[in-house]
């Protein structure tokens, strides 16, 4: 018989091996960590810079304990945090339906392909002195420049993953009984672009975290960029190192949760 | 117990159905010149002919996905308008659905047709179990060898109980001796719930294996040849009342006389 028939998958499953898989997934972080910071203590020990240019690993870890402790390192990531998910979100709310049409309908793709094209190549920071202009420094301007930031990668995403669908799947649908453009919609186009839409939120949410500290340093009281900013003025670069190292844990935490969110969606395989 | 219902198949008429196209530069292309066909409830119809010849056309047409230039279709004494779950198809490539698992793909016309939860589960493994895949009920669709999802993919389409049931080259794309055995678990499955069925292909000695009439068609412009009669299936599949009994016990009737 040509039907080659393999057993159930062969990966170990239970709670210990899960640990074990999820720890050896760290492992490469880890190791990234141990180098940085072994290079960062050569250049101090070697060049000794001014505790105001370059501190020390262990200062800037005293530093980080502190900031923690008093609650302000805290308060700063979740004005960060809070400002690119209300963003993010609101740019999801437009974008994934706009995405959807302009997949599905070639006419309203090629209006609007062309000013999408022309407001694509324009960083998010570009835009940061209009949003002053326009919303002021406080969280208007910042979520204008993060919804700019990131409503263009959800919204080529979409497209993409609307139009890019096995026209026999749609073909098969309305065979098997989804007659009218609402439940095709919702049983075949929704869940074959699935995939791909969910790149494209991850995708955003990473360059949405990154426009969302620029945004901060040229106008904000509170956030990581303003914590940086503020470092940088009062000759704090401990302030300034803590900030970014917030900013790259955080930054691969959310990856982490997209990947684990795409995970359960991606019909499409690892 | 899967069991042929009565008045289920329907005769489907054909009655000066044609295609053509226009292309960009303002020529038409007759797809496929007028078509008049009967086919009887229960009847196993096979279209051959070489690619381009409007076979597929004719199909997508009587599936309602496609729109006729001229004639009608007509099931039993409704007008095809459009596609209907009565009608199910099943494809060259498989088109099963990659998000959902094999039971989920059967059960989607299922749910379709508004057949509470509970009842779709036991209709679905009923079917899965008629192509012999009930140890793959949870597997995704690539998880599956060419064979298998397309013994799915008749699963899916016999669960609606459609009263026609289209197939478009479903064979096409496997290799000879998967191939041979499906033709072969067809031929069961479709003397078991006496389906109208209306087969395309571009291979003679399929068609004459598998049809009690097989419709041979030329290309540009697309039409009707010859119909002929076969009778070759008679010898080559044992009395039906076999196969009856071997579907009654728990081995799925796939493993027996093969």
């Amino acid at each position: 018989m040509t039907e080659a028939a393999a057993p159930a998958g062969a990966k170990p499953s239970g709670p210990a091996a899960r640990l074990l898989r999820s720890t050896t997934r760290l492992l490469p972080y880890l190791y990234a960590a141990v180098g940085v910071v072994t290079v960062w203590w050569a250049v101090v020990l070697i060049a000794k810079p001014h505790m105001s240019l370059l501190p020390s690993p262990l200062l800037t870890a005293q530093t980080f304990v502190q900031l923690v402790a008093s609650g302000e390192l805290l308060s700063h990531a979740a004005y960060s945090v809070c400002r690119v998910l209300a963003a993010w979100s609101l740019a999801a709310v437009v974008a994934v339906p706009l995405g959807f049409a302009m997949g599905r309908w070639q006419r309203l793709e090629r209006v609007l392909d062309p000013v999408v094209e022309l407001f694509r190549p324009i960083s998010p920071l570009a835009w940061i002195p209009l949003a002053i202009l326009w919303f002021g420094i406080d969280e208007g301007g910042k979520i204008f420049v993060i919804f700019i930031g990131t409503f263009f990668p959800i919204l080529l995403n979409t497209i993409a993953g609307a139009k890019n669908i096995d026209p026999v799947l749609i073909r098969a649908g309305r065979i098997l009984g989804c007659t009218d453009d609402a439940s095709l919609f919702r049983k075949v186009v929704l869940p074959a672009a699935m995939p791909q839409v969910i790149v494209g939120l991850r995708i955003s949410f990473g360059t949405g975290w990154a426009a969302i500290i620029a945004a901060e340093l040229v106008a904000a009281r509170s956030g990581l960029g303003y914590l940086i900013s503020n470092g940088m003025e009062v000759l704090r670069s401990d302030f300034v190192l803590v900030g970014m190292v917030t900013i790259g844990v955080l930054g691969v935490l959310f990856d982490a949760i997209f990947r684990w969110v795409d995970r359960c969606y991606n019909w499409m395989g690892e | 117990m899967i069991g042929p219902k009565p008045n289920l198949a329907k005769p489907l008429s054909l009655r000066g159905l044609a295609k053509r196209y226009a292309t960009a530069d303002g020529r038409t292309i007759e797809a496929l010149l007028p078509v008049d066909l009967e086919i009887t409830p229960g009847e196993f119809l096979v279209v051959v002919g070489p690619s381009g010849c409007g076979k597929s056309t004719l199909l997508n047409i009587l599936a309602g996905l496609t729109s006729p230039s001229a004639g009608e279709a007509w099931v039993g004494d409704i007008r095809v308008e459009g596609p209907d779950i009565d009608r199910g198809m099943v494809f060259q490539d498989y088109a099963l659905f990659p998000w959902l698992d094999v039971i989920g793909n059967v059960e989607f016309g299922l749910e379709r047709k508004r057949i509470p939860r509970r009842e779709r589960r036991g209709i679905a493994m009923r079917y899965l179990e008629m192509v012999g895949l009930t140890d793959f009920a949870e597997k995704r669709p690539r998880e599956l060898s060419g064979g298998m999802k397309q013994r799915v993919a008749i699963a899916r389409t016999f669960a609606t109980e459609p009263s026609i049931i289209f197939m478009d080259e479903p064979f096409g794309a496997l290799d000879a001796l998967t191939r041979r055995y499906l033709q072969h678990q067809l031929l069961r499955i479709w003397q078991q719930h006496r389906k109208t069925v209306v087969f395309i292909t571009h291979s003679v000695v399929e068609a004459i294996y598998l049809a009690d009439r097989v419709v041979l068609m030329t290309a540009r412009p697309g039409r009707i040849k010859t119909v002929l009669r076969s009778n070759c299936r008679i010898r080559a599949i044992p009395p039906r009342t076999n196969s009856a009994q071997s579907s009654a016990g728990s081995t799925p009737i796939w493993t027996k006389n093969w």
